[in-house]
């Protein structure tokens, strides 16, 4: 979503979710290219939708009005057989001792913003790009609170030479563990790694947890040429890596920063052949 | 235990208490404020050692730095009595416009800080100018430009483009971060380097002031 919001002339400074009320049409193009690559589910544009995170923006007071409305504009472009999940991206903000937030303050944000998206009937919950695993887990608790449905919980790993860890330092089995405890349906991985190194990480997430697994990576790492941001990654190599972690249990897969619904066609198609 | 192995230990443990306790120590026993420091420094080397390897993460990280701010303020008022400079040089840090990440650039700045640099840091969303009027202000040595959004990174070719137009280029070794900066971009804006992390960007300002 970010990638295309960007394409289609999104400005630094303004958060995308505003998007869902000044430019909804163009919200709405981006949800109609994906259903129509072959993507069973997409996110709504909230990504950046939580209190905390729009207060950095001064868009604070447009909390239930951005959410509400991404919500209604996935809906009048679903088909039949689609679902709708509500993107929960994290607050922006950090707990000691590398911030200053609270955990009650990141509840509050959560639950204010995983109630709005029910209340406008996503299907599921797509939380995701997660540094801190603590942060994930009262979000993931969050959701569980306000409603019964799926709730997908994506963490952001960074490759070690001591293996995949967040920036926190929590691990994979730490991961897994306590985002199942916490209500986590799926659990995965999406963002800064490359599709390429995110297939070694599937087998880890498979051995740490019996729950589906989430593998979105980005297409390549972002380079930026003549002033604009590319991504080296092409889609045939792409879907080659997914096939890999399809191979490996992944059963929820996608792309992240960089990838566009070029990349979502080849996958879906790709998947579809193997079916036959 | 020795002092510096205490030092160590402070700084490494993230003991803000210790470090405190120790630099007060120093002071009492009228050891050499040079040497103290320096006892300091060291651990928090190590402990920016321990992050590019692996073994600490961010939480270890900013903790080390804090026992390390613990410490140099007990010996402000010494260091301002005996007139000892301790500066490497003063640097304005800050993240470009149109971006609110400022994590990485903290951090940069905290262990710049610990290293002996005196730190300007202007916070997140900072437009170009006011990086080139505070570091003509204060006479800085270094300015470092984060951008973690690939859309705002082309803020840092700007604040380079000013530089040239009001011929101050050379004043100044500019030093960008953020994720989505590569070696290619660094030579394509023409800036003096990036680093792959808090710990290699303090190194890099280091080996630069050194040229």
């Amino acid at each position: 979503m970010g990638s295309r919001l960007i394409d289609l002339g999104l400005q630094p400074g303004t958060p995308p979710e505003s998007w869902n009320i000044t430019q909804p049409e163009k919200i709405k193009q981006i949800h109609f290219e994906y259903f129509g690559a072959g993507s069973d589910i997409v996110l709504t544009n909230t990504f950046g939708g939580s209190r905390l995170k729009l207060e950095a923006h001064g868009h604070g007071d447009k909390v239930k009005e951005y959410n509400t409305r991404a919500v209604e504009i996935a809906k009048e472009i679903c088909p039949l057989n689609g679902y709708i999940a509500g993107d929960i991206g994290p607050s922006g903000k950090f707990l000691p001792p590398v911030g200053s937030i609270t955990e009650q303050e990141l509840l509050e944000n959560f639950i204010e913003q995983t109630t709005i998206l029910a209340e406008a009937y996503v299907d599921l919950f797509f939380i995701e790009t997660m540094v801190d695993l603590k942060e994930a887990e009262i979000a993931v608790k969050a959701a569980k609170r306000v409603s019964n449905i799926p709730i997908f919980a994506s963490i952001t790993y960074k490759k070690t030479k001591r293996g995949f860890f967040t920036i926190m330092g929590n691990s994979i089995e730490q991961c897994s563990k306590v985002l199942k405890e916490a209500g986590a349906d799926a659990i995965g991985a999406n963002c800064t790694i490359s599709s390429e190194e995110m297939i070694d990480l599937i087998p880890l997430i498979v051995n740490s947890t019996d729950l589906p697994i989430i593998a979105k990576p980005n297409a390549g790492q972002p380079q930026l040429v003549e002033g604009k941001t590319i991504y080296l990654s092409k889609p045939a190599e792409f879907t080659r890596d997914i096939q890999q972690m399809i191979k490996n249990g992944a059963t929820i897969v996608g792309g992240c920063c960089g990838s566009n619904p070029k990349f979502i066609n080849e996958i879906s198609n790709q998947i579809k052949r193997e079916k036959k | 235990m020795s002092f510096a192995e205490n030092c160590k230990e402070a700084i490494l443990n993230g003991n803000i208490e210790l470090a405190e306790k120790l630099a007060n120590q120093a002071i009492e026993e009228n050891i050499d404020i040079n040497i103290a420091i320096d006892a300091f420094s060291l651990a928090i080397r190590k402990a920016g050692d321990l992050f590019e390897e692996g073994d600490f993460f961010l939480p270890e990280l900013m903790r080390s730095a804090e026992a390390m701010k613990g410490a140099m303020t007990v010996f402000e008022p010494k260091i301002m009595e005996d007139k000892v400079d301790r500066s490497l040089g003063k640097v304005i840090i800050g993240t470009i416009e149109g971006d609110i990440h400022d994590i990485g650039k903290t951090l940069v700045a905290a262990l710049m800080s610990a290293e002996g640099f005196e730190v300007f840091d202007l916070g997140a969303d900072v437009p170009v100018g006011k990086f080139i009027d505070k570091a003509e202000e204060v006479g800085a040595k270094i300015i470092c430009i984060s951008a973690l959004l690939t859309t705002t990174m082309v803020g840092q070719k700007k604040l380079i483009d000013q530089l040239k137009e009001r011929n101050i280029r050379d004043k100044f070794k500019v030093l960008i971060g953020g994720a989505p900066v590569s070696k290619k971009w660094v030579e394509e804006i023409g800036a003096d380097g990036s680093a792959e992390n808090a710990v290699s960007a303090v190194k890099l300002a280091r080996k630069l002031l050194e040229e």
